[in-house]
């Protein structure tokens, strides 16, 4: 492992900083070290999944994983040797304001390699159907806390039906009281009350779709 | 066993009063039945009753009717934790500032919404620095424009407004033959700044200026102590409801939750139980990997869980020491049927219930839209079904 996946996967935030300058200083190739970043962030993802890490230390991680690539990614400009999994539509539904959890996922999807359009909260169905429309994304994840929020992520699939393009989406719903009943309800194809679980069930439908 | 329920199910000859049933279950002994308290129906009860969100906020007499006639058409249960939708404050303003900003429907939100927290980052940094010196109800008088910016005196009056409903909800429900449970609610140190510097801020915080956190967090707990035992004064109520939920291990790990929730739940709760209070503790999300801690609690206080938590490893891990309440999912109460939510009661029941010490209750809050039928099925399990032997 080297010095500085070592820094990002213990939360060493200085340390982390004053390695990634150090090294674009002395002309170290940035592709090589925003590798090096993710394999640090895929650590600390693989940690959180087995519960030796919490939220906490995904928010920490994210923030120092932010600020990494605030100076990395200068470097990058045109680089073609970057590559994402894939791209995703995220948003809390429409009368809902709550952020954690889908910020939460989002940041763990970005580690993951996605590239997330986060739409933030109180999303309407109509805002989500023209993203997923103007993006090509294949995939779209709404976030909802309280209970009338279902109604919402139903509306919402509904919306990307009626525009005939239900059939190229696949959609997963989160949040902490999301359950099978609820996924049926809204007519999504998953659900996930965690995460780490949600980067997977993602992953999935990407590999089901490259096939 | 007495009587027959509407449903063929029989009902449970009852030997309590509501308010001995909860205190049994409070002191971990055996009552008559499982005492049945779902949380806050007061959103329920007007959306079920035709209000709308903005009514339910401001068409007081109609909401506080709909509430009562909604809580006989499930044939009553054991009291009303929550009376309505007002607070309490004690009367300075430090107390009062320290609720939280609300959005309230069809004024910040559609009409038909309900109330959510609006959470900003409205302490800073160096405020740290400044409680920690001060303490939390000086940094309070000299800067509460940061939290509101209306004049202290409106403050105040608004606060005082508050109080007034509150006491006169309480009436109502007495008049109404229901016991109300809650007199007071505060925040940990941990929620607080959690909520007031936001989740991620305060995270940062935990990681760059860890030492400077604690100070301040020394600095106000004995204030929230105080202020809630003034609420629980102005109330004549005997039940404090410490809001808890960003220090559990969904959250942090566990020398985080030592270090900076632990020691000031312990340091409150048992400042509380010594004062005749009894401490309800709302959990809400995960906190599995923390009870071993609540062991440890002073004998008299309630852990709230809202179905995020394992009710089940809570009961063995609890037995005999702490009253567990909850924790019927939102979404099994908005989704579910009726004999999804009977089938869940009656293994909570049969469980958490065994040997006492359980209250059967909604997970956090029973939801707006919750199912008339459903939540009646938690009511009536609790009222035909005794633990199994």
């Amino acid at each position: 492992m080297s010095e500085l996946i070592d820094a990002i996967t213990n939360i060493r935030e200085d340390e982390v900083l004053r390695i990634v300058r150090h090294r674009l200083k002395v002309g170290q190739d940035p592709v090589g070290l925003l590798d090096e970043c993710r394999a640090g962030m895929a650590i600390v993802g693989e940690r959180y999944q087995t519960g030796e890490y919490f939220l906490g230390e995904l928010i920490m991680s994210g923030e120092i994983f932010k600020q990494a690539m605030s100076l990395i990614e200068p470097k990058l400009a045109g680089d073609t040797r970057i590559e994402t999994i894939g791209q995703m539509v995220m948003g809390t539904v429409k009368g809902d304001i709550h952020s954690i959890g889908k910020d939460v996922a989002a940041g763990l999807l970005r580690m993951s390699g996605f590239e997330v359009l986060d739409l933030g909260v109180d999303v309407a169905p109509e805002a989500f159907v023209e993203k997923l429309v103007d993006s090509g994304a294949p995939i779209l994840g709404m976030s909802g806390l309280i209970t009338p929020s279902f109604e919402s992520m139903k509306n919402t699939v509904d919306a990307i039906e009626k525009k005939g393009i239900r059939d190229r989406v696949k959609v997963i719903i989160g949040g902490g009281i999301v359950i099978e009943q609820v996924r049926h309800y809204v007519g999504a194809d998953a659900f996930t009350r965690d995460g780490a679980e949600g980067v997977k069930i993602c992953k999935e439908f990407i590999r089901k779709a490259d096939r | 066993m007495q009587g027959i329920h509407k449903e063929g199910r029989q009902v449970i000859q009852e030997t309590m009063t509501s308010w001995e049933r909860v205190q049994a279950a409070i002191n971990v002994e055996i009552p008559d039945r499982v005492p049945v308290l779902p949380m806050q129906t007061y959103y329920f009860a007007c959306r079920y009753k035709g209000l709308d969100g903005y009514q339910m906020v401001k068409e007081r007499e109609r909401a506080v009717r709909a509430h009562l006639e909604v809580y006989d058409e499930l044939g009553g249960f054991d009291g009303q934790v929550i009376p309505g939708i007002s607070f309490v404050f004690p009367r300075r303003i430090s107390g009062i500032i320290a609720e939280p900003l609300y959005k309230v429907p069809g004024v910040d939100l559609p009409r038909d919404s309900v109330l959510q927290h609006d959470e900003r980052e409205i302490l800073l940094p160096e405020d740290y620095d400044l409680i920690a010196d001060l303490g939390w109800n000086a940094f309070a008088e000299k800067y509460y424009g940061k939290f509101n910016p209306r004049p202290a005196s409106k403050i105040l009056q608004w606060g005082e407004r508050q109080t007034a409903r509150y006491v006169d909800d309480i009436k109502v429900w007495n008049e109404h033959g229901v016991p109300v449970y809650k007199g007071g609610e505060v925040f940990s140190p941990l929620m607080f700044f959690s909520m007031f510097r936001t989740l991620q801020q305060f995270t940062f915080d935990l990681y760059r200026r860890p030492d400077r956190v604690e100070a301040a967090m020394d600095a106000l707990v004995e204030d929230f102590i105080q202020d809630a035992i003034e609420e629980v004064r102005l109330t004549g109520r005997t039940w404090v409801m410490l809001v808890l939920e960003r220090g559990g291990c969904f959250y942090y790990p566990l020398k985080i939750f030592e270090r900076f929730e632990w020691k000031y739940i312990k340091k409150m709760t048992e400042a509380w139980v010594k004062q005749g209070i009894t401490p309800l503790l709302h959990l809400d999300q995960d906190w599995t990997l923390n009870l071993p801690y609540f062991q440890d609690l002073p004998r008299g206080c309630i852990c709230e869980f809202d179905s995020c938590t394992d009710m089940f490893q809570a009961k063995e891990i609890l037995a005999g020491k702490q009253c567990i309440m909850g924790d019927v999912r939102a979404s099994l109460q908005t989704h579910g049927t009726p004999e999804e939510v009977q089938e869940y009661c009656a293994q909570l029941i049969d469980v958490v219930g065994k040997g006492g010490g359980f209250i059967l209750s909604s997970g956090c809050f029973v939801p707006v839209d919750a199912k008339f039928e459903n939540v009646k099925a938690m009511i009536d399990c609790a009222k035909t079904h005794l633990p199994a032997q």
